[in-house]
């Protein structure tokens, strides 16, 4: 029955609205890429909010909660800041703290990162034969984070720019 | 619609014809049939009712069925109310439509998906750096397309004398979400004096759909004459 009365409604329509059901459908996903590729822009991050995915992070990042990422050129990368980065060839970032940088007096830098869960540095997790990371290899570093309520102690949801 | 069937069940003649003309809709017409048992009577009804009824489906019905739709739907009660209106005034009052709008609309909301498509595309080829002035421009021209007027129907009447420009008739409504009250705008352009008129009505939609939210066309459609009556008559007047 509710299958009739839906062909019924599209056959009453004619072909300039049921050309704008379409549409409206279209807007609505280029809504949404729109917003998403204007986040792109404004952050400078190819993905503005990323999802914590492993408990290497914690105490301070659980698995689940969302981080908001900027990638600004003129914001220089220090230790002790939380980094979310890939490694070549693969595909799924990775958040952890910066532990060591080299710089040169170019700006060019090599930094090495490491949860602060875990008990090794992540030299372990690059590539076969690399040692630090660069500045190419970042896709962000955190701003902020929304976490959802895990006890009542714990709530809470911080943005600091 | 309902004043001819009548008609036409006098103009047959006999005591038929109380029962048969006049009802609301075709259906029931038939089911009074019934109550007339005896056999004279049944005679000279058959031919009354089944004249009654081919009137009946000369009016305009929307697709020869009535509308029903979920009552509890605010967008499909604003789209059948406007349908409906449409129809009033298409079929009634023989006016014609006119597309400009209603496709400029269309054309504009295809453009900014395009703006999108193509973003999307362009950052997939040169990957995001590269891609961040072709982006930026499409996000920000995106929300330049968005044009939300409540305009559904632009019609207008040929001058029935040759004389050039036609006189417009626009349509708008609105029905705000969750709430009951339907707004339905009338605005006639006259195509001579260039005066703008329009006239409104804001009733609920409780009086225009029965309980199981089949749109009662006989209660629907003299608030629309009666819109278009007021705005028309003016003109006559002036």
């Amino acid at each position: 029955m509710l299958s009739l009365d839906f062909l019924d409604d599209v056959r009453r329509m004619n072909k300039r609205q049921l050309y704008y059901q379409v549409l409206n459908f279209g807007m609505i996903v280029s809504s949404a890429l729109m917003i998403w590729k204007g986040l792109m822009v404004i952050t400078g991050s190819e993905s503005p909010i990323v999802v914590v995915l492993s408990g290497s992070m914690e105490p301070a990042f659980h698995r689940g909660d969302l981080l908001f990422l900027t990638n600004r050129v003129e914001d220089p990368i220090r230790v002790g800041e939380i980094v979310v980065f890939r490694i070549e060839g693969r595909e799924i970032p990775i958040v952890h703290r910066v532990l060591k940088i080299h710089e040169k007096q170019n700006g060019h830098i090599k930094f090495l990162t490491k949860g602060d869960n875990n008990a090794v540095d992540d030299r372990g997790l690059y590539k076969q034969g690399q040692h630090w990371l660069e500045k190419k290899d970042v896709v962000g570093r955190a701003r902020g984070y929304y976490q959802e309520n895990r006890s009542v102690e714990d709530r809470n949801c911080k943005l600091q720019v | 619609m309902a004043a001819t069937a009548s008609q036409g069940g006098r103009s047959g003649g006999g005591g038929g014809s109380s029962g048969a003309g006049g009802g609301p809709s075709c259906g029931t017409s038939s089911s009074r049939s019934g109550l007339l048992d005896k056999g004279r009577e049944v005679f000279i009804s058959i031919p009354v009712i089944s004249l009654a009824m081919k009137k009946c489906n000369q009016g305009w019905k929307i697709d020869d069925k009535p509308v029903k739709i979920d009552k509890w739907d605010g967008s499909a009660v604003k789209n059948s109310l406007d349908d409906s209106a449409k129809k009033v005034l298409l079929e009634k009052y023989k006016y014609v439509e006119n597309f400009g709008l209603i496709d400029g609309r269309l054309t504009i909301c295809t453009i900014s998906c395009f703006f999108a498509i193509v973003a999307l595309i362009w950052d997939y080829m040169h990957p995001f750096p590269e891609s961040k002035p072709v982006l930026a421009l499409c996000v920000i021209s995106y929300p330049f397309f968005f044009n939300e007027k409540s305009i559904f129907l632009v019609a207008h009447r040929k001058d029935p004398t040759g004389m050039d420009p036609d006189d417009i008739w626009q349509l708008s409504s609105s029905l705000k979400r969750f709430d009951d009250k339907y707004t339905l705008k009338l605005t006639f352009i006259s195509g001579r004096t260039k005066q703008q008129r329009e006239a409104e009505f804001t009733k609920s939609i409780a009086k225009f759909f029965d309980h199981s939210g089949t749109l009662v066309m006989d209660a629907y459609e003299p608030e629309i004459s009666r819109l278009h009556d007021s705005l028309a008559t003016e003109r006559k007047i002036k």
